[in-house]
């Protein structure tokens, strides 16, 4: 990230944030909106779920910024109470899908042999489906709500960690320093948690912060197909969904969730990209970080 | 005498194509498959016990083999009277107290994410010491081998390949082992730290009386440093005898040419 910052002698000059300065302002906003998602009731101006048919689908003005729905509830108190199912859903699923890949990559890679080719085999047959049509079927097969979604939704995700780890652990198990630690009398255990783990920590990390977005996408198309979140609770892709025949005449009920997902997964891509480059291993230790 | 480490008839052969990758380059001949082939030699206590011979020869997989990083296909390794072939879980990391390793890559031995004084106290850590003698121990270590206490606080990747090494000897001897395996733990220095660490090792040699195996391909480090060499070939001794023996009186054509090699 670039700024222009003006010198002394009245020239501009082009300032860098440094790359832990920009790490901070998205954790911060990161921050901010969990906090926003977590105090969701006592933020909203209105209960969400209250139902006012005077006042159904009325544009955005002072009294409801984000305008109503078709039962007249303030699409604000929604959006701000679907923060809470959208973004906790999503990162429930991203630490579950991370550390089920992850056990299961580094004891792969570790092992290797038998291990290694039959949780390989199952984690192939996983992504040999076509995934959200997987994740669909098997929604279906345990009916919707949000738990069901998560759980469909990790079936089919956790291969791409189990492969990410297995070849991070492929590549430092060869390391030099692998071999020191057997000499110093660790156990395959204790090698894995002492220096395998560590050392794959930051690209693990760093594709879960970029999960985050793509995971809330794939739950918002779960809902958005009925299979998610059930009426009448708030959650963005539902509430897009329940829009979708309105979208011409009523176009806010369709973009004030719409806003929500695309803020909150600009932000956690730029947190996960603002990770990466302060994991840099060669500048990692200086800058302090981790 | 009685040998402190004999190693007889050791075999080994590498079973998949990621292990063999230094043989790769060669003509693939079926011979090139045993990296190792019936090596025998023993080593006795306050011996220093040089092995040379060119890049692929065998020397490190007969040292990664002898410490039970590889497996051996055939032979025996006996360490102070006991059988270490095939020991196993936590037997193997026993024969670590009494043999240790000095690898060549100074700062690839070293975990990037973990401090200096982490890797030299993590044996003494295993066997069950406080946080706090770990540490005395390590900054002792650390000072005997040259380096400055406060090395212990620093990453490998701040201190120089020379500094590096140093802290790798000061790992080894942690546990004060019997066996001290030098798998080319000079060659990725340059020459005056080369002298450094050998001197280093000379005097330790005195003090904590250890038998070295010195892996090596540079004959003349050889000639100043060991008591008995080994030359290797594709996988086989082809020589052995004292450093002026070898050197004044090469039997085998090959020992010619890496003195030749050597003298250029």
């Amino acid at each position: 990230m670039k700024m222009a910052g003006k010198t002394g002698d009245g020239r501009y000059q082009k300032r860098k944030i440094s790359a832990k300065q920009k790490l901070w302002i998205l954790l911060i906003l990161t921050l901010l909106l969990l906090l926003a998602a977590i105090f969701a009731e006592s933020i909203c101006p209105y209960d969400p779920n209250m139902q006012n048919y005077d006042m159904a689908l009325k544009p955005p003005d002072a009294a409801h910024p984000f305008g109503t729905d078709r039962y007249g509830r303030d699409m604000l108190s929604r959006v701000i109470i679907g923060a809470r199912t959208s973004i906790f859903s999503a990162l429930l699923l991203v630490l579950i899908i991370a550390v089920i890949g992850t056990t299961v990559g580094v004891l792969c890679g570790y092992a290797g042999g038998a291990v290694d080719m039959v949780l390989m085999r199952v984690s192939d047959v996983c992504l040999a489906f076509p995934g959200l049509v997987f994740a669909l079927a098997i929604a279906a097969v345990l009916n919707g709500g949000v738990g069901n979604a998560i759980l469909a939704l990790a079936a089919i995700s956790w291969p791409k960690y189990a492969r990410l780890a297995r070849s991070q652990t492929l590549a430092v198990k060869k390391a030099a320093y692998i071999s020191a630690a057997r000499l110093a009398g660790d156990s395959p255990f204790q090698i894995i948690v002492r220096h395998i783990l560590p050392n794959i920590r930051g690209q693990i990390l760093v594709t879960a912060m970029l999960d985050v977005g793509t995971m809330m996408m794939e739950m918002a198309a779960l809902s958005f197909l009925g299979l998610g979140a059930k009426p009448p609770t708030a959650e963005w892709g539902s509430m897009m969904s329940e829009g979708r025949s309105m979208f011409q005449t009523y176009p806010w009920v369709v973009l004030t969730p719409g806003i929500g997902i695309f803020v909150t997964v600009v932000l956690f891509n730029l947190l996960g990209d603002a990770v990466r480059d302060c994991m840099d291993p060669a500048t990692r230790k200086e800058r302090g970080i981790l | 005498m009685k040998p402190i480490l004999e190693v007889k008839n050791l075999t080994v052969q590498f079973k998949d194509e990621s292990d063999r990758r230094d043989l790769r380059r060669k003509p693939g001949t079926k011979e090139n498959l045993a990296a190792v082939h019936a090596v025998s030699f023993s080593l006795y206590p306050n011996e220093v016990l040089g092995i040379v011979g060119e890049s692929g020869s065998g020397k490190s997989t007969v040292a990664r083999a002898i410490t039970r990083l590889i497996p051996a296909k055939e032979g025996s390794i006996c360490l102070d009277g006991k059988d270490i072939t095939a020991v196993r879980g936590k037997e193997r990391r026993q024969i670590y107290e009494k043999i240790q390793m000095v690898f060549q890559s100074p700062a690839g031995s070293f975990d990037p994410g973990r401090t200096l004084g982490y890797s030299v106290g993590e044996s003494l850590q295993n066997s069950g010491l406080s946080k706090q003698q770990v540490g005395e121990r390590v900054k002792e270590l650390l000072v005997r081998c040259g380096l400055p206490e406060e090395f212990a606080d620093r990453y490998p990747h701040t201190v120089s390949g020379g500094q590096c090494q140093r802290a790798a000897i000061a790992r080894a001897l942690a546990v004060q082992p019997e066996v001290l395996i030098c798998d080319e733990a000079t060659s990725a220095l340059d020459v005056t730290v080369q002298k450094q660490i050998l001197h280093l090792l000379a005097e330790l040699k005195e003090r904590e009386k250890m038998s070295y195996l010195f892996i090596c391909h540079d004959l003349a480090l050889v000639q100043d440093f060991c008591d008995r060499v080994l030359v290797m070939r594709g996988g086989r001794i082809v020589e052995e005898g004292t450093p002026e023996d070898i050197l004044q009186h090469p039997r085998s054509s090959y020992t010619e040419d890496l003195i030749r090699a050597a003298l250029l």
